[in-house]
């Protein structure tokens, strides 16, 4: 277990999703237009930032970009007039006094700067490459935000959010999700594998039916129509995943009992007049365990990918950020047609990795358990270079 | 015989559970089925009408009479959101939903089981790494993280193949249609097979090496049986229903599968009218979609089992006994 690179990503992911929106300065909510590229995808792009100017100051801006998409300038004018210092020439802004609240896209700000209503102003406000400046003339506070097509080291997703903030708060949906359902659905179908083992008959007939007919039915529709009826939140997701995958366990607890329960130590504890509740719990559930810890790991990966499967359906709290729900987005809202491949990615990849780490620490255990296994079969893939 | 019949059982039981968890996932809900439906401004009267007209006046008991007779006669009711018989919107949906998971489990198993005897036989080769990789990707990546990737590459950035729908709108005539059809549902189907043949593949491959190291598999490479016939008649053979049994196990997986596909390709499929239902509130329509897909599942466990026993002689002998 020390040093494998799989719980070393998994401690890295766990410390991005704590720390990380704290320590990047992640910012929720929407930043910049939507679907801005990542910043280091596209150089003749602008950036989004915001020009400050008080009294009397002249803001300089070197500009080598095609046109912003958006231009709002806002703040208070007191007396004397906002001018905007361009290559091809100067636009006075504004120059009556008062509080100024102006967007490229408004037309009477169009009008009042000559342009047909039509037009785009942000491009003749930007014209060419070159030093411009922003120059209060007169006393006032004035601010011009210029908006461009680049954001952050990952871009934005349709409605303007920093695609790498809505990556870091997936990573502890996903895991929450994806732990505390397979825990919920270990201790079940280890409380029925055990009793189905251990006490036998027609108890053990029923359960065992019924684990044959819940593994022949498709899941994912029930899941669904779970999900539409008792709603979409969290933890009824992680309920609703935790009832549906315990068999199983069930199946994998119950062999084990199977073969213990008339071993002579379980025999030698009838004997003394142990109860049968003590002997399931105290005896029987801790020589289990073991057992149980890897069959947790590599249950992980499937919760966490039915929940993302359920949230690409849309059948995901849509005020949580999830991996799943930002593909569902990405597929709804037109990534494609925007090229916008930026918001398909990490999402997706961050499901893949968190599930392959899983499914390495999980055969890891299982090995260690059990160390026939390391030999023959190999479920994961192997890579080339370690151990 | 015995064992057939068994497995008949056991499929009609799974079809009562089916029939009773959807019958109650429905009437399990807070409030009444009506809400979704009846504006609040309707008149008391106007509502119990609507309760009349899907039965919902009556006893428990008396609907679900009902409901098992609407289910098993394959009418499924009226649907709440538009008031025509469900299996009406429903039958032009079913080989759509057929004709997607069909070829795609057919090819990927027959891809998964070719190369995962190929990799058990040359360890350490390409195949074997392939085999290794694909199986990886098929348990760890999300379906639709790589059909949305799938169809950004041959949908979008090299529009080789349609971003959406089943048909061209409108659908060519004749012969044409067919094509369209067929150019509309390879990328679905190519998709399910990338990423359904990598589990299979591994399996056989963990099987078959398992296989070859038997002592009647050196006993037959001993009497000097061509080395063709050793790996098909008997390594192969002897895992074979194994073989099927993950193949029984994997079905309801490639059901499920079907919504996925469905939503992100657009098919008018049984999966994607589900969705829509579920999304609409629409208990009826939703209910019977899932049941047919319930119902295909069911099929497709009861074939497997049925080649299981023509598979596997110790069951054959026993049933023939019996």
């Amino acid at each position: 277990m020390k040093r494998r690179l799989s719980t070393i990503c998994l401690a890295l992911l766990i410390i991005l999703a704590i720390a990380g929106p704290k320590w990047l300065g992640l910012q929720d909510g929407v930043q910049a237009p939507a679907y801005s590229k990542p910043y280091w995808l596209d150089s003749t792009v602008a950036g989004s930032f915001t020009l400050d100017a008080r009294d009397g100051e002249e803001v300089p801006l070197s500009w080598s970009y095609a046109p912003p998409l958006r231009v709002t300038i806002t703040g208070r004018l007191d007396e004397g007039f906002v001018r905007w210092r361009t290559p091809d020439g100067d636009f006075i802004l504004a120059d009556t006094p008062g509080e100024l609240d102006l967007d490229a896209r408004d037309i009477p700000f169009k009008r009042a700067m000559g342009i047909s209503p039509f037009g785009n102003m942000a491009s003749v406000l930007f014209p060419a490459d070159g030093e411009y400046k922003l120059d209060l003339v007169g006393r006032g506070d004035v601010s011009m935000k210029v908006e461009g097509g680049r954001w952050g080291v990952l871009g934005t997703d349709h409605r303007g959010r920093d695609v790498a903030t809505l990556f870091v708060r997936g990573i502890r949906v996903s895991l929450l999700v994806g732990i505390t359902a397979t825990l919920i659905a270990t201790l079940l179908g280890m409380s029925l594998g055990l009793l189905s083992g251990y006490v036998g008959g027609l108890t053990d007939t029923l359960i065992m039916r019924f684990v044959d007919v819940l593994l022949s039915i498709p899941t994912l529709p029930i899941l669904m129509v779970l999900a539409g009826i008792w709603g979409k939140g969290l933890w009824n997701l992680v309920f609703i995943l935790s009832i549906f995958s315990w068999m199983g366990t069930a199946r994998t607890v119950r062999a084990m009992t199977l073969s213990l329960r008339d071993a002579p130590w379980v025999e030698g504890l009838r004997a003394i007049g142990a109860r049968r509740h003590y002997i399931i719990f105290r005896h029987l559930a801790p020589e289990a365990l073991p057992l149980l810890l890897a069959n947790v790991a590599l249950g992980v990966p499937g919760a966490i990918l039915a929940e993302a499967g359920l949230s690409f359906l849309g059948l995901s709290d849509p005020r949580v950020p999830s991996w799943g729900r930002a593909l569902h987005e990405a597929h709804t809202y037109g990534a494609f047609t925007n090229g916008a491949w930026w918001t398909i990615l990490p999402a997706g990849l961050g499901i893949s990795m968190i599930c392959l780490i899983f499914m390495d620490i999980g055969r890891k255990l299982e090995e260690q358990v059990d160390p026939r296994l390391s030999a023959a079969t190999a479920l994961t893939f192997q890579r080339e270079g370690e151990e | 015989m015995i064992t057939l019949l068994k497995r008949l059982l056991g499929s009609a039981a799974v079809l009562v559970v089916v029939l009773v968890l959807n019958f109650f996932l429905f009437r399990i809900m807070p409030g009444d089925p009506l809400t979704g439906i009846v504006d609040p401004r309707f008149s008391p009267e106007a509502k119990q009408q609507l309760a009349a007209q899907w039965g919902l006046d009556r006893p428990i008991s008396e609907q679900f009479v009902v409901y098992i007779r609407e289910m098993l006669s394959f009418r499924f009711g009226l649907s709440m959101m538009t008031g025509v018989p469900v299996w009406d919107e429903l039958k032009n949906r079913v080989p759509n939903t057929v004709a997607l998971l069909l070829p795609a489990l057919v090819l990927s198993s027959a891809l998964g089981l070719w190369l995962g005897v190929k990799a058990a036989l040359r360890r350490g080769s390409i195949i074997e790494r392939v085999v290794l990789l694909s199986g990886a990707i098929s348990f760890s990546f999300p379906s639709f993280f790589v059909q949305l990737l799938l169809l950004m590459c041959f949908a979008y950035l090299w529009p080789i193949f349609p971003l959406r729908g089943t048909t061209s709108i409108p659908p060519p005539a004749g012969i044409a249609y067919l094509f369209d059809y067929i150019w509309h549902m390879a990328l679905p189907v190519f998709s399910l097979v990338i990423l359904g043949f990598g589990g299979f593949a591994l399996y056989i491959r963990n099987m078959m090496v398992k296989a070859m190291g038997e002592d009647y598999v050196l006993m037959a490479r001993a009497r000097g049986l061509p080395y063709s016939r050793v790996v098909w008649n008997h390594a192969f053979r002897g895992i074979l229903p194994p073989v099927l049994t993950i193949l029984l196990l994997s079905l309801p997986g490639v059901v499920s599968g079907a919504v996925i596909t469905e939503t992100v390709f657009s098919l008018n499929g049984v999966g994607r009218f589900l969705l829509e239902a579920t999304n609409s509130h629409d208990y009826p329509a939703a209910g019977a979609a899932f049941f047919l897909l319930a119902l295909l599942t069911v099929a497709c466990n009861l074939g497997a089992d049925i080649m299981y026993v023509l598979v596997d002689p110790r069951v054959r002998r026993e049933s023939s006994r019996g």
